[in-house]
């Protein structure tokens, strides 16, 4: 596999290390607008950790900025250890970047690999053998000899990626990563990645896709306007960010604005979005929410179609955690 | 042991564009210069015909390789930011400047080969050729500063253009400009307009188009001497700007 002829470049180095550290960074392309606003955080080795942002959060820059395709405005960044104003050509080499715009050579699938093997001074017998191994792995034994402009979309993201892996790396950037690809790529990729992970390596991922978020990242930080709104494991967020329970219920039979209306009377503390017959519900005490629409129902005759109790999601999070920064 | 970071750059470039279309631009169309130009001028001569036309044609087709070389340089950087694997490269172990030397290198390799293949086609049309050792490396050497000249110039043009049309516009305005308004396919005359007189002085192909006359013929006229150090400085210019605008350039863009 190719896990086994994988190396860590770093000589040593444990799971509490800190590999990436940002203190107040900020950047602007205008001189007005600052896309990176004073962000700081720092990723520790062996982490998979996720940007999540609406389109424009500054996301995209950050990576850019960790990966030295831009010199931030100002602020410190250290990455493995090294300055990336000085020492930006050896981070490159200790990183893998997957970027988030469609990137190709003009040549065939295999070529693209081979290409990129030689640029990363892979030995041509681990060469061979790890193109074989990804070209499976990623599906691509059908088109392997294809030009890279006679693929679909899904199959040129797989080849971008799957490339990516040629190389040994002890950071890999994935600025949403699985854009095209169907369900069963997805999980296959994110899975091949976390293999990875138990080897050393550490992630840097971000996704508008918020289950794949949820299974694919150990810390997530919420990013909007270019400041960090949220961030902490998953599990924290979501008992943190997403406090209150969510309810979803249907009526038929009644005035259902009259009783969602008499409902958000009887609830303090609890938020009611109203679409038509229908509404989401988000309780404190989901309990005695859902008391108050049976008494409801039974007092107004309105009937409940559908009534659904669901833990909270990270795009709860998210959600809530961006809206409240609106708010302000 | 890893090859140089410039030499690995270089064999990806020629690896991404030998292609049918980057040959057609680069040999297919001087090659067809030198038949329809070498045989219809050819037969309007009153002297010498086809033959000395011919012989007279195969060191400026040869020298016009190293702007063929140039503009595939200068497209190389526009293809690899359009498709955006400049972004890429430059996330992996290389240099700016690595990056733009590798361009450089495979303009280099492509105008000598270019006009080595110039040479053995004009060859097999002529049926013989008088070119000394120190003739063919006066010929390859100045196709090579015309190359790095040519390769500069196309790189300076495509860092400073925003957009693929535009280049490939301006790409063509200098190529028609460049071929005709030099000493490539006719001599200088000082019966030209004053104009075109200048522009033929002032283009470097000419320079090197003469630069390789002179090394057919082992003679270089005195007159033209103060071209060589000129297309030397030029070239040395040319490329300390492309150098410039293109480390300096914002590819965030991309």
């Amino acid at each position: 596999m190719v896990l086994q002829q994988r190396e860590s470049l770093q000589i040593s180095g444990d799971s509490t290390e800190q590999v990436i550290t940002i203190e107040n960074l900020k950047h602007t392309y205008d001189g007005k607008y600052f896309a990176l606003n004073d962000l700081s955080l720092s990723i520790r080795k062996g982490e998979v950790f996720g940007l999540l942002g609406k389109n424009g959060a500054g996301k995209t820059t950050l990576i850019k900025a960790l990966t030295t395709l831009i010199r931030p405005t100002s602020g410190k960044l250290s990455i493995l250890g090294m300055d990336p104003a000085h020492d930006g050509k050896e981070i490159r080499r200790r990183i893998g970047v997957v970027q988030q715009g469609e990137s190709f050579e003009f040549t065939t699938v295999e070529g693209n690999f081979d290409i990129y093997g030689v640029l990363w001074s892979v030995p041509k017998k681990v060469r061979l053998q790890r193109r074989e191994e990804l070209i499976k792995m990623f599906d691509l034994q059908g088109v392997r000899k294809q030009r890279y402009f006679d693929l679909s979309g899904g199959q040129k993201r797989r080849v971008q990626v799957a490339r990516e892996m040629m190389h040994d790396m002890d950071i890999l950037f994935l600025d949403e990563p699985t854009t095209g690809l169907d369900v069963f790529m997805r999980r296959a990729l994110l899975d091949s990645i976390k293999r990875e992970v138990r080897q050393g390596l550490t992630v840097v991922f971000t996704t508008h896709n918020l289950e794949e978020a949820d299974y694919f990242c150990d810390r997530i930080a919420v990013i909007d306007q270019g400041k960090i709104l949220a961030m902490d494991t998953v599990e924290n967020l979501k008992r943190l960010y997403g406090g209150k329970k969510t309810i979803e219920v249907t009526l038929s039979g009644g005035d259902a604005t009259a009783f969602f209306a008499e409902l958000e009377e009887k609830l303090s503390g609890s938020e009611i979005k109203v679409e038509g017959s229908s509404a989401i519900i988000l309780a404190e005490d989901p309990k005695e929410a859902l008391q108050r629409i049976v008494e409801l129902s039974q007092s107004t005759g309105v009937q409940v179609e559908w009534l659904n109790v669901r833990k909270n999601t990270l795009e709860d999070v998210f959600i809530g955690s961006v809206s409240r920064n609106e708010e302000e | 042991m890893a090859a140089p970071n410039i030499l690995k750059l270089m064999y990806r470039n020629v690896k991404v564009n030998v292609d049918p279309g980057t040959l057609i631009i680069l040999i297919g169309l001087p090659a067809m210069y030198l038949v329809f130009f070498g045989f219809g001028f050819g037969s309007m001569l009153p002297t010498g015909g086809t033959t000395a036309y011919l012989t007279f044609l195969t060191p400026g087709i040869m020298s016009v390789q190293c702007l063929m070389a140039g503009t595939v340089g200068g497209g190389m950087l526009w293809a690899d930011r359009r498709w955006g694997m400049l972004a890429q490269l430059l996330v992996g172990p290389f240099t700016r400047f690595q990056y733009l030397l590798g361009i450089m290198l495979t303009s280099l390799v492509f105008g000598l080969a270019g006009a080595f293949v110039m040479l053995i086609g004009a060859y097999l049309i002529i049926g013989s050729l008088q070119l000394t050792l120190w003739g063919a490396l006066t010929v390859f050497g100045f196709i090579a500063i015309g190359s790095i000249f040519f390769g500069s110039l196309m790189l300076l043009i495509a860092g400073l253009v925003k957009s693929s049309n535009a280049y490939n516009s301006i790409q063509i305005f200098v190529l028609f400009v460049v071929n005709f308004a030099s000493t490539v396919f006719y001599s200088f005359s000082t019966n030209l307009p004053l104009p075109i007189q200048v522009l033929f002085q002032a283009n470097p192909l000419t320079y090197v188009a003469n630069a390789a006359r002179g090394g057919f013929s082992g003679t270089f006229p005195a007159s033209d001497m103060w071209q060589v150090p000129l297309l030397v400085v030029e070239t040395v210019v040319v490329l300390a700007l492309a150098t410039r605008v293109y480390v300096r350039s914002d590819i965030s863009f991309v």
